[in-house]
């Protein structure tokens, strides 16, 4: 044992203030989140061991299923909308001819806006009645104007063309990085073997990005998952809960009520869903690589 | 060596005794922001001086701090929370319960501040043990406000150019219906998009009779959202929307901000509001000063009440008597404590010639206090700087004097957010089952009821 921290000695050094960083920034509030979650609380301040009561309390909070079940809705429309819209683009600026650069950076730029500017930008064009930037034009084009965020059953898909529109730019780069990894010769013998545009994207491009997509999937569920801003600035959850979120809960819990326990519980939820879901999908990919 | 260290010793000891002795610092949260020159100047060389020479022993720290529910409880845990600060009328029983806040009984008991309270407002301010933590800063009344302009263009105006605003909820329908044809603006701008909207309607459904919660003989306390009342109060909301076609083009996207700037640029005649926010369409938003009117809340079959609330300035949880007793002091000296002195009554000369040049009307105020000779200064101070025609303001004063109704008691702020649900639905579907909704929306509050007040 003396032995091996003697030779590791330098390593540990090291490693020592990313270990430091990692134990006051994540490790601790991790486990004090979770210990906050079975406790009475006063501010942040523990008072006395409370078990499940608090998540007891989550459960019976009229949004809490409501909550859970669009928060499931953004995943799923992130998939929709938001998971394809970047491999898409990789692949279209990886096949242009010209202009590469001018889409690559065009498709970026969104990314390195402010998330709340985007929000407040996209809640004017999304803005119901005469004023709405959206609704101006379908006026002009002589179409019937739309309610846009202010009509439930469409308001968690817009939220997530707002975060696609943002955060695409980026998920984009990290694909074309993969493409520009294949070896060229790849198409050229496809090529002469008599492969279209179609049968090189089916053949070569996409069983090459196939374990980068699979990262970026869950990656893309973990951050979805925990979705608040957006729909906190755009909607606040309306209408009628129609867009609340998980993690939209939490915020209310803490900073509305100063309830800080069961933010906790609540955040104690939303991680142990998060983490069967990554465990069942990792067991499922790895079973079907094999 | 040893009596070297013993002097050192010694002389740490005496420079710790006579610092602790001599350094009351006064954090004082409720300076106003660098940008804001023209109040920030009233305290450089008014206030400020004042203080130095009343408490000459006491350093004052200057700290603009906007209250936020987002940031306050780091600050709490940490200790950092000014010695005063201002809040809202919602926030004190939070504050109190979870301890981040001072009793200041005692203070408030030897300047014989207690008695000149006005018992609601110190109800608010208490604990279950009537232990006070607060004293209020102003209060305010729910009003309708309405931008006169508007009703110029309308033609509904009398012969000396006062608008003809609406008495009861069926005025406001045939007043409103005169201004969308004439200017096109909306009539009401009604919020929907957070718990503002809970909060109007809650005022509106009053004025239809309702009791939003009520308590049982054994005390326990029961949600009350779905009575006839309450349905009727949505079902006039529901036809302000679907049938008249009366509000805002989005009332679910409308929030407090959003409001005023509807009614300062003409978008909606009239508006849901306080007294205390009358700088808002005007100042913040360009309407003249002379173009704000206020009324009550037009009545209802129940006739009309006003919902009151209001700032109150609280005391951090770790100030010492003597930094609350140097706070108590600059309030004094502000003009915003029941104590008339030459200092005070300039306090108030100086909040009003503000108003003059800000082009914020000069108006009476909801104070939080009962003593007459403090209402009287004031009102004296108002008469000499008024700067618009009383006649715009003395329908909302008398009859929101009259009838005014402190909030619901009980998770107040729950209680709006599901109203506020109901009126989203009812906003965005005009097939929407009001009563359907207001039974869901009746036993969501219970549930919370009984989780946090029954058990």
């Amino acid at each position: 044992m003396k032995h091996t921290l003697r030779r590791d000695f330098t390593a540990w050094m090291i490693m020592l203030p990313g270990v430091i960083l990692f134990t006051f920034f994540v490790w601790y509030p991790l486990v004090m989140g979770t210990r906050l979650s079975f406790y009475e609380t006063k501010g942040i301040t523990t008072v006395a061991f409370a078990g499940l009561s608090n998540f007891r309390a989550v459960f019976s909070n009229p949004d809490f299923w409501p909550a859970v079940v669009n928060t499931f809705k953004y995943c799923l429309w992130s998939l929709v909308i938001g998971f394809l819209a970047p491999v898409a683009l990789a692949i279209g600026i990886n096949e242009a001819a010209f202009g590469k650069n001018l889409f690559r950076v065009s498709v970026y730029i969104p990314n390195i806006v402010p998330g709340l500017a985007t929000v407040f930008l996209w809640r004017f064009l999304f803005r119901s009645g005469e004023s709405g930037a959206l609704n101006m034009l379908l006026s002009a084009l002589g179409l019937p104007m739309s309610s846009w965020l202010s009509n439930g059953a469409i308001a968690v898909p817009l939220i997530v063309v707002t975060m696609t529109w943002k955060s695409a730019g980026a998920t984009m780069l990290i694909y074309l990085a993969g493409l520009q990894g294949i070896n060229p010769e790849l198409y050229e013998a496809a090529i002469i073997d008599g492969a279209g545009v179609w049968g090189r994207v089916r053949n070569i491009t996409i069983p090459n990005i196939l374990s980068l997509g699979r990262t970026l999937l869950i990656l893309q569920i973990i951050a979805v998952f925990q979705i608040l801003y957006e729909p906190l600035v755009m909607t606040n959850g309306g209408p009628n809960n129609a867009s609340i979120s998980l993690m939209q809960m939490v915020y209310r819990y803490a900073f509305d009520r100063f309830e800080y326990s069961k933010a906790s519980a609540l955040s104690v939820l939303v991680s142990v869903i998060l983490i069967t879901l990554t465990l069942v999908y990792n067991r499922t990919t790895r079973s079907k690589a094999a | 060596m040893k009596k070297l260290l013993a002097l050192v010793v010694s002389v740490c000891l005496c420079l710790t005794a006579v610092s602790a002795l001599a350094e009351t610092v006064l954090r004082l949260g409720i300076y106003p922001e660098d940008v804001d020159v023209d109040t920030v100047k009233v305290h450089e060389t008014v206030f400020d001086p004042a203080f130095a020479e009343a408490m000459p022993d006491v350093t004052l720290e200057k700290i603009y701090y906007k209250y936020a529910v987002d940031t306050f409880v780091p600050m709490a845990e940490a200790g950092n929370v000014p010695t005063i600060f201002q809040t809202w009328f919602t926030e004190p029983q939070k504050l109190i319960a979870n301890g981040f806040v001072r009793d200041i009984t005692g203070q408030l008991e030897a300047r014989g501040w207690l008695e000149k309270m006005a018992p609601g407002v110190r109800g608010l301010m208490s604990d279950a043990d009537g232990r006070v933590y607060g004293i209020p800063r102003d209060a305010y009344a729910l009003g309708l406000m309405i931008n006169a302009e508007v009703f110029e263009d309308a033609g509904l105006v009398d012969e000396d150019g006062i608008p003809l605003y609406p008495k009861t909820w069926d005025e406001l329908v045939e007043v409103g219906l005169k201004i969308k044809e004439a200017t096109g603006s909306a009539a009401l701008c009604l919020l929907a998009m957070d718990n503002a909207g809970g909060w109007h309607f809650s005022n509106i459904a009053w004025t239809f009779g309702a009791n939003l919660e009520v308590q049982d003989e054994n005390g326990k306390w029961l949600a009350n959202l779905n009575s006839p009342e309450v349905v009727a109060a949505m079902q006039y909301v529901r036809d302000l929307k679907w049938k008249y076609d009366l509000l805002t083009s989005d009332p679910v996207s409308e929030n407090w901000g959003t409001g005023f700037a509807q009614l300062g640029t003409g978008a909606a005649a009239m508006y849901i509001a306080a007294n205390d926010a009358v700088n808002q369409p005007t100042s913040v938003q360009g309407l003249p000063v002379d173009k704000l009117m206020m009324v009550a809340i037009p009545a209802g079959p129940a006739g009309t009440f006003a919902l009151g609330g209001g700032t109150p300035y609280m005391f951090a949880a770790n100030a010492t008597d003597e930094e609350v007793e140097a706070a108590l002091k600059y309030i004094e000296i502000m003009g915003k404590a029941p104590v008339v002195t030459e200092t005070s009554k300039q306090g108030l000369i100086d909040d009003a010639k503000y108003r003059v040049e800000s082009g914020i009307p000069v108006i009476r105020r909801f104070s939080g206090w009962i003593d007459p000779d403090f209402i009287q200064a004031e009102l004296d101070v108002i008469a000499e700087y008024a700067n618009v025609d009383p006649r715009m303001f003395d329908h909302y004063f008398d009859t929101a004097a009259a009838t005014l109704r402190l909030e619901e008691p009980m998770m107040t702020q729950d209680m709006y957010a599901e109203l506020t649900k109901v009126l989203q639905e009812v906003l965005t579907n005009e097939g929407a089952d009001i009563q359907a909704l207001l039974d869901t929306a009746n036993a969501n509050l219970q549930a919370v009821l009984d989780e946090n007040v029954n058990r």
